[in-house]
C-alpha cells in the first residue's frame, strides 16, 4: 500500500510540474475574491483593519489547503468515457485523487507558508501567537475540513454516473457555501440565523471552523460543537461515498466503449 | 462598417438556430442565472446588514452598480467567452488558416463568431436590477444623465472587448484557455463594488493601469446624476488606447504565427 502510494505520489508530482503556469494562475486568481471582501469589511469598520487582514489572509490559506476540484475532473472523464480506464485499474480511483490532492496541497504549503512569514514581517497583525495545543487543534480541524471538502466533491463526482449536470449542481452548493462557510464574513458579523444554520451544514467545517481556531475566536463550546460536527460529517460522507460508489458502478455504462 | 453589422447578424442567426436545438436546457439556465443574481444581491445585503454605505454609496446605488456589473458580465458570457476555447482549437489544429483566408477581419471573426444566447438572461436581469435600484432610490435620471451613461457604457464595452482580446491573443503562446478566462473573471470581480471603496495606490492602479473604474463605476455614477465630464472623456480616451493596443497585439501575434497543420 505504501509503496503503491509512493509511486502514484511521484507520478502526480511530475504531472503537476507540466501544468505550472495554470496552477499559479488558479492559486493567485482565487485570492482576489477574499481580498475584495476584505476591502469591503475594512471600509465598513476602518478601525478593525488588523483583525480583518488576519482573518482574510488566513481564509486564503485555509481555502487553498482545503480546496477540492475532483468533481470537475470526474464529470469530464465520466462524460467522455475515459473514467472506465480508472475503474479497471486495480487500485481504487479515490487513491489517485487523494495523491493528487496531497501533492498540490504540498505545493500550496511550500508557497503560502513562506509568503505568510515574509508578509508578517511587514504586517504585524499577521504574527500568530498560538499555543502548542491551539496549533494541534487547528491542524486537526484543517485536516477534517480538507477531508470533508474533498469527500463532498468526490461524492458529487460519483453522482456523475446518474446525472449529466453535476458540476452545475456542485457550483450551486459552492456558491451557497460562500455565505455559511465564513468566506464572505467572519461568523460574528453574520445574522444570527445564518450562524445557527451553519452549525448543521458541512460548509462551516470546511473553512470557517479551522479559521476560527487560527484567529483565536473560537471558545470552548464552539470547539466542542465544531469537532463533533466535523467528525459526524466526515463519517457520513465516507459512508455515502462507499455506498454510492458500489451503486454507481452497477449503473455505469461507459460511453464510447 | 455596415458589412460587418450584416455579418454579425448572420452569426447571430446561425447561433440562434443552433441554440434552439437545445431548448430543454432553457429552464435550467434561467434558474442558474436567477440564482446568480440573487446571490449577488444577498452578498451586498450581508454587507449592508452592518453598515449603511459602501465607499460613500448607499444600498440602492450599489444595486444599480451591481445591475451594470451583471449586464456587462452577461454580455461577456454571451459574445466573448464562447469564442475563447475555439481560438485555441483553431491554433492547435491549424484551422486558423481558414479564418485568415476569409475576406473578413480575422480579429472580428475569432472574437464574435460564436454566441451563447441564454446568457442574455443575465443581461435582462441586470437591466431589471438597474431599474429596481432606481425605483428604490426614487430617482428618475435626466436626459443628460442617460446621455453620459450611454457614452460611458460604450467606453466600458470597448475596454472590456480590448482587455479580453489582449488576453485571448496570448493564446498563441500560452496553452491553457480556461486559465485565461478565469484570469479575466478574477479581474472583473473588482468592479462589483464602488471603486471608491479601494484606497490609495490600489485605486490608482484599478483606474489607470487596469481600467476597472471605467467599467461599472463611471456608468453607474453617470446614471445616478453624479457624472463628470472629465471622467467620461477620460473613459473614452482609455477605451481608444486599449482598443489600439489590442489591435496592435493581435497583428503582432498574427505576424509571428506559423500554421500548425503542415
Amino acid at each position: 500500500m505504501i509503496t503503491k502510494y509512493r509511486a502514484i505520489l511521484r507520478m502526480k508530482y511530475v504531472e503537476m510540474f507540466s501544468y505550472q503556469l495554470s496552477t499559479m494562475v488558479w492559486m493567485f486568481g482565487t485570492m482576489i475574491q477574499p481580498l475584495i471582501t476584505m476591502m469591503v469589511w475594512m471600509n465598513i469598520y476602518p478601525d478593525q483593519g488588523d483583525s480583518f487582514i488576519l482573518y482574510f489572509i488566513s481564509l486564503i490559506m485555509v481555502e487553498r489547503l482545503t480546496s477540492a476540484w475532483d468533481v470537475w475532473e470526474m464529470d469530464r472523464q465520466i462524460r467522455e468515457g475515459t473514467f472506465s480506464y480508472q475503474i479497471v485499474r486495480p487500485f481504487h480511483p479515490i487513491h489517485w485523487a487523494i495523491a493528487e490532492n496531497i501533492v498540490y496541497k504540498g505545493l500550496f504549503l511550500v508557497i503560502l507558508v513562506p509568503s505568510w512569514i515574509i508578509l508578517s514581517i511587514f504586517i504585524p497583525s499577521l504574527q500568530l501567537h498560538l499555543s502548542f495545543s491551539q496549533w494541534g487543534l487547528f491542524i486537526a480541524a484543517l485536516l477534517l475540513g480538507a477531508i470533508i471538502r474533498f469527500a463532498f466533491s468526490f461524492m458529487f463526482g460519483i453522482l456523475g454516473f446518474w446525472m449529466t449536470k453535476v458540476t452545475a449542481v456542485y457550483a450551486t452548493f459552492e456558491t451557497v457555501s460562500l455565505f455559511i462557510s465564513g468566506r464572505i464574513a467572519p461568523f460574528s458579523l453574520l445574522p444570527p440565523l445564518v450562524k445557527k444554520i451553519s452549525t448543521f451544514l458541512p460548509y462551516r467545517y470546511m473553512i470557517g471552523f479551522p479559521l476560527e481556531i487560527l484567529t483565536e475566536t473560537a471558545d470552548r463550546q464552539t470547539l466542542l460543537v465544531g469537532f463533533i460536527g466535523s467528525s459526524i460529517w466526515t463519517v457520513l460522507l465516507i459512508v455515502a461515498i462507499v455506498w454510492l460508489w458500489k451503486a454507481g458502478l452497477k449503473k455505469n455504462q461507459a460511453v464510447g466503449g | 462598417m455596415r458589412r460587418y453589422w450584416r455579418i454579425f447578424k448572420e452569426f447571430f442567426r446561425t447561433c440562434l438556430v443552433e441554440e434552439l436545438e437545445y431548448r430543454s436546457e432553457f429552464i435550467g439556465n434561467l434558474f442558474s442565472s436567477l440564482f446568480g443574481i440573487i446571490v449577488s444581491i444577498l452578498m451586498v445585503q450581508i454587507f449592508f446588514y452592518q453598515t449603511d454605505q459602501l465607499g460613500g454609496w448607499a444600498f440602492p446605488d450599489v444595486l444599480i452598480l451591481l445591475g451594470i456589473f451583471n449586464t456587462l458580465q452577461g454580455l461577456v458570457d454571451f459574445a466573448l467567452r464562447p469564442n475563447m476555447p475555439r481560438l485555441l482549437l483553431h491554433i492547435r489544429m491549424g484551422t486558423l488558416d481558414y479564418v485568415l483566408t476569409k475576406p473578413v477581419d480575422s480579429m472580428f471573426f475569432v472574437s464574435l463568431r460564436h454566441l451563447v444566447f441564454w446568457r442574455l438572461i443575465d443581461v435582462l436581469l441586470g437591466i431589471g436590477l438597474i431599474i429596481y435600484g432606481l425605483v428604490q432610490k426614487h430617482f428618475i435620471p435626466s436626459l443628460l444623465d442617460v446621455g453620459f451613461f450611454l457614452i460611458s457604457i460604450i467606453a466600458a464595452l470597448l475596454i472590456i472587448y480590448s482587455l479580453w482580446m489582449l488576453l485571448m491573443t496570448t493564446a498563441f503562446w500560452v496553452i491553457r484557455m480556461d486559465d485565461l478566462s478565469f484570469l479575466f473573471s478574477s479581474f472583473f470581480e473588482t468592479t462589483r463594488f464602488p471603486i471608491t471603496m479601494y484606497k490609495g495606490w490600489l485605486r490608482l492602479a484599478l483606474t489607470y493601469v487596469l481600467p476597472a473604474a471605467f467599467l461599472t463605476f463611471t456608468p453607474a455614477s453617470s446614471l445616478i446624476g453624479k457624472w463628470n465630464g472629465g471622467t467620461t472623456v477620460a473613459s473614452l480616451v482609455v477605451a481608444v488606447v486599449f482598443f489600439w493596443l489590442a489591435r496592435r497585439f493581435w497583428k503582432f501575434a498574427l505576424a509571428n504565427y506559423t500554421s500548425a497543420s503542415s
